[in-house]
């Protein structure tokens, strides 16, 4: 994490937290910002949230580690989240995944050697009328087959090579 | 076979309604009649004589649930709208906000004069990115409007309105751990007594209310008790229902019904049959923490009382259909799985049970399973029932229909010696 | 008052007691995890299921949950509550390692006695387990983190209770752990309690890991001797040697817990250089050789010189029967007084205490239930530990909590802090129109007269000091404002820490003998020729050492009875060994005034890691104990007297004598104890004149007592030398900028209790004009003997260290 990250995310919740009457409330959201910028919530990341908030860190590190899209271990530049709740998986969300592992050749859980995709499994993503169904980013994918799959990759590929957010 | 649109009456598909059409088609006119005109307590008695129940899950009478609430009290206190919906096999709030996010603006609003509330919550889930967005508009624009903010309307009721990102966890939706993620805490589950009506957000009175249930209530104001009434097909039931129909049907979409709709309509008219001209074999009535119905059930009309009296329950109406070729404790374990997953971590039974519940479940797709742990499997649900909260319970919701419905499937796993659906 | 039926028996239980605490009554123990008496109920285990068959709520419950009801009848055995624990423990064991066999806790493991009870036998679970990392945690906590069972006691314990802030729940689902956000020291200074709440094998007491099964171990009930609180111990014992100390439930004391220094500083008991030979004149006697020679001379001092000649001193580190039976001694000497304490104005200002108390005092349980706290002049870290938990307690209740300090506050609860020395405040709040004191700024005002209101309007209000701080004087005022508070019927109590676990009771025994600066004088001039020191250390607490270690060598005799190796007992001519607490019955009166017993946990010895060189068993066979000689001071002072007795006899003789202790007859360690009845003295309330305030250029030093080494006890205990307080000058940051000193600088300080160069800590909580240090014993400030208030002292760019 670096000073200017840091300068950010002061510059932007300053203010909020001094309008707060109960600035703790803002952590989850404080979380989701500093993982926006970075990626990911370093251990840093946790102790800038909670310097701000005026807690202590494990107060922080007690809600980033029970929530499931806190991202507290480095992940690549897409978190592909491949949904396999009771919807998809009537609709062959085995398929989708294995697919999935194939073409980046990496297991649920992992990143890619690039860096550029880490396959994560979620539950239902509430986009059970388009089952299958997997978000990238905040970017929702429906009705999957192993071709939109691969359309999918390529695209998100480029799109991470020029740095778009995810 | 058409019904009336209420709360999809404004939606067009692919399309946010703006301030500016949600006006045009009659909207804020419930809040302009009430704000100022009338008293909050007509107004919460109005939504009592509706019959309109929670569009959560748990079906509670949402009149009822205002009249324990210390509306006259001093002090702050929170309504705050719960759009977690991270239950599988439901999206209909997603697709009501998407469609029309002033409704809930406005609902929530009506619902904060009724209770003499002025500070609500939107709690979204981390991954409705695009309800997330459509909220922050239609609360920005109806700020800039006066429906909401300092003196509404020109009237002394003021109503600030907040929409909050979670970041991911199904069990946010419960209501208490909801509050408890709004805080910033860990967000378990509280123990009740007290009830949040008594201590709430920041320990104040506060009302958690679903989607659906809040945007109801504009029309309910608008046009009165009995037609809300009116709207259900069978006695005793009130108001439409948004059904989300997802699994092995040909139309996978969400569709606003009549309370008391038959499931056959669902399946075959709505749902458009099941795929490849397959068998209905089950589904879940109301998301999954509902036990199935079987194809013996497609003629119960899908309202509260008689679903619960078919044994299961209306739950968050997604309706998810399985066909045929199903193996219904692959099923089970997925659901399972899902519900274990998504544990708090708080009490036994759910913490370790529901891991416990998916390894014997697992046991019988891979053929290791024989009588004792269909035995033990059978024993489950009544510990498990013991929980903290409902999460835990939801879950035993499949578990007990797999037993009750499919329990010769689970034979046939014992003595074939694995899946006979060639699953696992 | 509801009757309700438990298990075909009734019972009737306060209103808003739970089932489970219901059937507590009956002794029936349902099983449970999480609930803990003083932790409450959260739910979370579902282990206490019992079936209730009729009354307001049907079917199976959880126990600790459902409050007792007029009517109810419950079973605890019916199949489906039985069934239930079943499954509970079942789903629990699924995870949990089968490492009983290395693990700590075994033979004292809630689960495993749950797992035998509840009949599981057999795993049936053939999946793999979940595992965790394990944290260091620092000296005295081991985690083993795959043994949890998710009970949450501990953070409940840690953070709720004790008001930690530095362990937390991590995780979700079937991956919950607990511990710190990264390695490291537990920073609560109650963080030992861990070991005591966990009901598996997570956090043990690493200081003994994989030194005893508690079935080796024998232990008794004890008062905790690191401070005049109290609390309620039992301390374990094997092989001759002090092994742990674990929390005892006090309901007047302390609850359950205890702090860290009552539970690892208890090491001294096995101290190395420990006296365990009678000594005299540099040679090694046995105890008939040395008690009939040290007689002889006593007597002849006596004969030649008078009853004078001869010194007694003790201090609140001996008990009371051995405080007694050095009175004894003095009388069987013609009538030598004994001081009842090194530090001349410690002693007085407990002599104050004593006199005045009467019905005011108020013990632990009293501070929990209070609804109004002030703290004035007390620092409980330093002093009484657990008396800053006990605040908490009160505060989260809802009591309103206020301090009058100039120390950084550190306390475990917020309150409204005035940061000045309390004395002109309490003066003030004695006086009747209660006007704030001259030379307050307006907040300080708003605040002192908020405080006050607070305190008339509570309905049990307490007002704690600490006799260190406050000395003689500022004892006299905080007894004024809280008689000044009280009205009839309503009472404002007063709980004021104390040096020992015994100045109380010492100070009973001899209201008006005279101090330690008369006995100085005394040896000074040549009257006192003798002194005999029964565990007391003159030279160590007493705020002048140069002109104790000049008197001490002028002395023709010197006797020290200890069983620590004290710097006194270094100079000794004569030094007889006695027991530590945990090595005697005995008693101690605690710092509101309740008498309670304690129970020999083991006979002394020399430790068979000692004597076996490692080796085990020790192959050399001998009649005796090695190491055993030491006795009981209050022994071998009768021994002394030549009048030997039996403690039974003594105690009978001390409640014969002493009327307020009547109740040692019947006192049984491991009691509730005895509430001395107390009243306040007829005499005259003395004026004790103002302390010499500090000169301009001077600030005004404070020496405390820190947790850890400040205290003789905790500062011979292995297990607390790594992590006792660091030698360091504390000043507020304006001051030190004005003397040009930054953090971590060496700061030369001077002052009637010594010089020292020491690092600077900067400490902003600290007030303008104040130096602050802690003294440790082993370092350049083991000189500066805590309880002299506040002494002038001069500071300045420092030398080399
Ligand atoms: C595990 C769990 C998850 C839940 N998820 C949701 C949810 O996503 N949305 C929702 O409205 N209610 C959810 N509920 C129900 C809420 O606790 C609560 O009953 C509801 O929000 C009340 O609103 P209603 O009466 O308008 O339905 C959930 C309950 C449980 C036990
Ligand atoms: S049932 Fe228990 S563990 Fe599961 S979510 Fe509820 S409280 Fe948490
Ligand atoms: S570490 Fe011990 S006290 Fe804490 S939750 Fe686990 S078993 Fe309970
Ligand atoms: S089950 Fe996959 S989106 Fe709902
Ligand atoms: S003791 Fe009652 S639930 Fe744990």
């Amino acid at each position: 994490m670096d000073a200017k990250l840091e300068q950010d995310i002061r510059a932007e919740f300053e203010p909020q937290i001094r309008a707060c009457a109960h600035p703790q409330e803002l952590v989850v959201h404080l979380l989701r910002a500093i993982q926006r910028e970075h990626g990911w919530v370093p251990d840093e990341g946790v102790e800038l949230a909670a310097r701000l908030l005026g807690l202590q860190p494990i107060q922080v590190e007690e809600v980033a580690t029970f929530y499931d899209k806190i991202y507290r271990r480095p992940v690549g530049r897409r978190v592909i989240h491949v949904c396999d709740s009771i919807c998809c998986w009537s609709r062959g969300e085995q398929e989708i995944r294995a697919h999935l592992e194939a073409r980046l050749g990496i297991r649920l859980g992992e990143t890619t050697p690039d860096g550029v995709f880490t396959l994560l499994p979620t539950c239902c993503l509430g986009a059970c009328g388009r089952a299958p169904a997997m978000q990238v980013g905040f970017r929702l994918y429906g009705e999957l087959t192993p071709d939109r799959v691969d359309r999918i990759l390529d695209e998100e590929r480029r799109a991470a090579g020029q740095g778009d957010p995810p | 076979m058409s019904h009336p649109q209420v709360l999809f009456a404004r939606r067009r598909p692919g399309q946010t309604v703006s301030l500016e059409t949600y006006l045009q088609e009659g909207g804020y006119q419930a809040l302009g009649g009430a704000v100022g005109k009338q008293a909050p307590a007509a107004l919460r008695k109005l939504v009592l004589d509706s019959g309109l129940r929670g569009r959560g899950g748990a079906g509670f009478p949402t009149g009822q649930k205002w009249s324990f609430f210390p509306a006259d009290a001093p002090g702050p206190k929170y309504l705050v709208c719960n759009c977690d919906e991270m239950e599988p096999g439901t999206y209909k709030d997603r697709e009501l906000l998407v469609a029309d996010p002033h409704a809930l603006v406005e609902g929530m609003a009506l619902a904060a004069y009724a209770l003499g509330v002025t500070h609500g919550y939107v709690f979204v889930r981390y991954d409705y990115e695009d309800v997330f967005r459509a909220l922050e508009r239609a609360v920005a624009e109806a700020h800039g409007a006066g429906f909401l903010g300092e003196r509404i309307l020109g009237t002394d009721f003021g109503f600030e309105l907040h929409v909050h990102g979670s970041a991911g966890r199904y069990i946010l939706g419960e209501e208490t751990s909801l509050l408890n993620g709004l805080e910033g805490v860990r967000p378990n589950p509280r123990l009740r007594p007290p009830f949040p009506a008594q201590r709430g957000l920041f320990g104040r009175p506060t009302t958690v209310q679903n989607v659906e249930t809040l945007c109801n209530v504009p029309h309910i104001a608008l046009h009165g008790a009995e037609w809300f009434k009116g709207l259900a097909l069978t006695p005793g039931e009130a108001g439409t229902k948004l059904f989300g129909l997802s699994g092995h049907l040909n139309r996978t979409e969400c569709f606003e019904l009549p309370m008391g709709v038959p499931l056959r309509e669902v399946v075959e008219v709505h749902g458009g049959g099941v795929r490849q001209g397959r068998r209905f074999k089950a589904c879940l009535p109301g998301g999954a923490s509902t036990p199935y119905l079987t194809a013996a059930h497609l003629d119960v009309p899908m309202d509260f009382g008689n679903l619960d009296r078919a044994g299961s329950r209306l739950g968050t109406a997604g309706v998810t259909v399985f066909d045929e070729r199903t193996c219904m404790v692959a099923a089970t374990l997925n659901l399972l799985t899902f519900f274990a997953r998504e544990s708090c971590g708080w009490c036994t039974p759910c913490r370790d049970g529901l891991p416990y519940v998916c390894y014997l479940l697992e046991r019988f797709e891979r053929g290791q399973a024989g009588r004792e742990e269909l035995a033990l499997l059978k024993a489950q649900p009544a510990f498990i029932n013991q929980s903290f909260c409902a999460l835990a319970q939801g879950a035993m919701g499949p578990l007990e229909g797999l037993l009750r419905h499919f329990e010769q499937e689970l034979l046939d796993h014992v003595t074939r010696g694995g899946c006979p659906f060639g699953g696992a | 008052m509801p009757t309700l039926t438990i298990d075909e028996r009734e019972v009737s239980v306060p209103a808003g007691a739970s089932v489970l605490e219901a059937a507590e009554a009956l002794g029936i123990t349902v099983p449970h995890f999480c609930y803990h008496k003083a932790l409450g109920a959260v739910g979370a285990c579902r282990l206490c299921a019992v079936e209730i068959q009729a009354g307001p709520q049907h079917g199976l419950r959880m126990a600790c949950l459902v409050e007792a009801r007029d009517g109810m009848v419950v079973s605890t055995t019916a199949p489906a509550a039985t069934g239930m624990r079943r499954a509970v423990i079942e789903y629990l064991m699924l995870n949990h390692p089968h490492d009983c066999p290395v693990c700590d806790e075994g033979g004292e493991c809630q689960l495993q006695d749950m797992t035998v009870a509840g009949g599981h036998g057999v795993r049936r679970y053939r999946g793999k387990k979940r595992t965790f990392p394990n944290q260091e945690l620092g000296p005295f906590v081991e985690q083993e983190m795959n043994r949890c069972i998710q009970c949450y006691r501990c953070v409940r314990t840690y953070r709720d209770y004790a008001g930690g802030h530095d362990f937390g729940v991590l995780g979700v689902r079937q991956r919950v752990a607990y511990g710190r956000f990264r390695p490291g020291r537990l920073e609560s200074p109650y963080s030992g309690n861990l070991v005591d709440v966990c009901p598996t094998g997570v956090f043990t007491d690493k200081t003994v890991r994989f030194r005893a099964r508690v079935w080796d171990m024998q232990c008794a009930p004890s008062v905790c001797p690191h401070c005049s609180l109290g609390c309620a111990t039992w301390p374990w014992a094997r092989y001759r040697e002090l092994l742990r100390v674990s929390g005892r439930e006090g309901p007047r004391t302390n609850g359950f817990f205890l702090c860290d220094r009552g539970r690892f500083g208890s090491g001294h008991a096995n101290h190395p250089d420990r006296p365990r030979t009678p000594r005299l004149d540099g040679r090694e006697l046995g105890w008939p050789e040395a008690l009939e020679a040290l007689r002889e001379r006593l007597t002849k001092l006596t004969w030649a010189h008078g009853p004078g000649a001869v010194g007694l001193l003790t201090s609140g580190r001996a008990s009371l029967e051995s405080a007694r039976a050095l009175g004894l001694l003095g009388q069987a000497l013609g009538g030598a007084p004994v001081v009842c304490e090194p530090h001349p104005r410690r002693d007085r200002a407990v002599r104050a205490l004593v006199a005045e108390l009467g019905q005011l005092g108020r013990d632990q349980e009293d501070v929990r239930q209070s609804d109004c706290l002030l703290l004035a002049g007390l620092d409980p870290e330093g002093e009484a530990p657990m008396l800053a938990l006990a605040a908490r307690q009160a505060v989260r209740r809802g009591a309103r909590a206020a301090v009058w300090d100039p120390r950084p506050d550190r306390l475990p609860f917020p309150a409204r802090r005035i940061a000045r020395l309390p004395e002109a405040l309490l003066e003030a709040l004695a006086r009747p129109d209660g006007r704030a004191p001259d030379g307050l700024e307006a907040a300080e005002r708003e605040s002192y007269a908020e405080t006050r209101a607070a305190l008339q309007a509570a309905e049990r209000p307490v007002l704690l000091g600490g006799a260190d701080l406050l000395g003689p004087r500022g004892v006299r005022l905080l007894l004024a404002a809280a008689r000044a508070l009280s009205r009839p019927g309503r009472a404002c109590g007063l709980s004021l820490a104390l040096p020992g676990p015994d100045s109380f009771g010492g100070a009973l025994l001899c209201p008006d003998g005279p101090d330690a600066d008369e006995l100085l004088a005394g040896i000074e001039a040549g009257r006192v020729r003798a002194l005999v020191c029964l565990e007391a250390d003159p030279l160590s607490e007493h705020p002048d050492p140069a002109r104790v270690a000049a008197a001490l060598g002028r002395l023709e005799l010197l006797v020290v009875l200890d069983h620590l190796p004290t710097a006194s007992a270094a100079r000794a001519h004569a030094v007889l060994p006695t027991t530590a607490a945990a090595e005697m019955d005995g008693a101690f009166v605690n710092h509101a005034g309740r008498l309670q017993g304690f129970a020999r946990v083991y006979s002394a010895g020399l430790p068979i890691r000692v004597t076996g060189q490692g080796a085990h068993p020790p192959r050399e066979f001998r009649p005796d104990t090695p190491g055993e000689l030491p006795q009981p001071g209050w022994a071998v002072l009768a021994a002394l007297a030549g009048e030997p007795v039996e403690l039974g006899e003594l105690r009978a003789e001390l409640a014969r004598s002493e009327p307020r202790l009547a109740g040692l007859a019947g006192l049984v360690a491991g009691g509730p104890g005895v509430q001395l009845a107390l009243e306040p003295s007829a005499r005259e309330r003395p004026d004790t004149p103002a302390e010499p305030g500090v000169a301009e250029g001077e600030l005004a030093l404070l020496s405390v007592e820190a947790l850890f080494g400040s205290e003789p006890l905790s500062a011979r205990a292995a297990p607390v030398a790594g992590v006792a307080s660091e030698d360091a000058l504390a000043l507020c940051p304006a001051d030190a900028a004005r003397l040009g000193l930054g953090e971590g600088e060496p700061a030369r300080l001077r002052s009637a209790l010594g010089e020292a160069v020491l690092p600077v800590r900067l400490a902003p909580g600290l007030a303008p004009g104040f130096a602050l240090v802690q003294r440790r014993f082993g370092g350049p400030l083991e000189g500066f003997a805590p309880g002299g208030g506040p002494i002038a002292c001069r500071i300045e760019k420092g030398g080399a260290r």
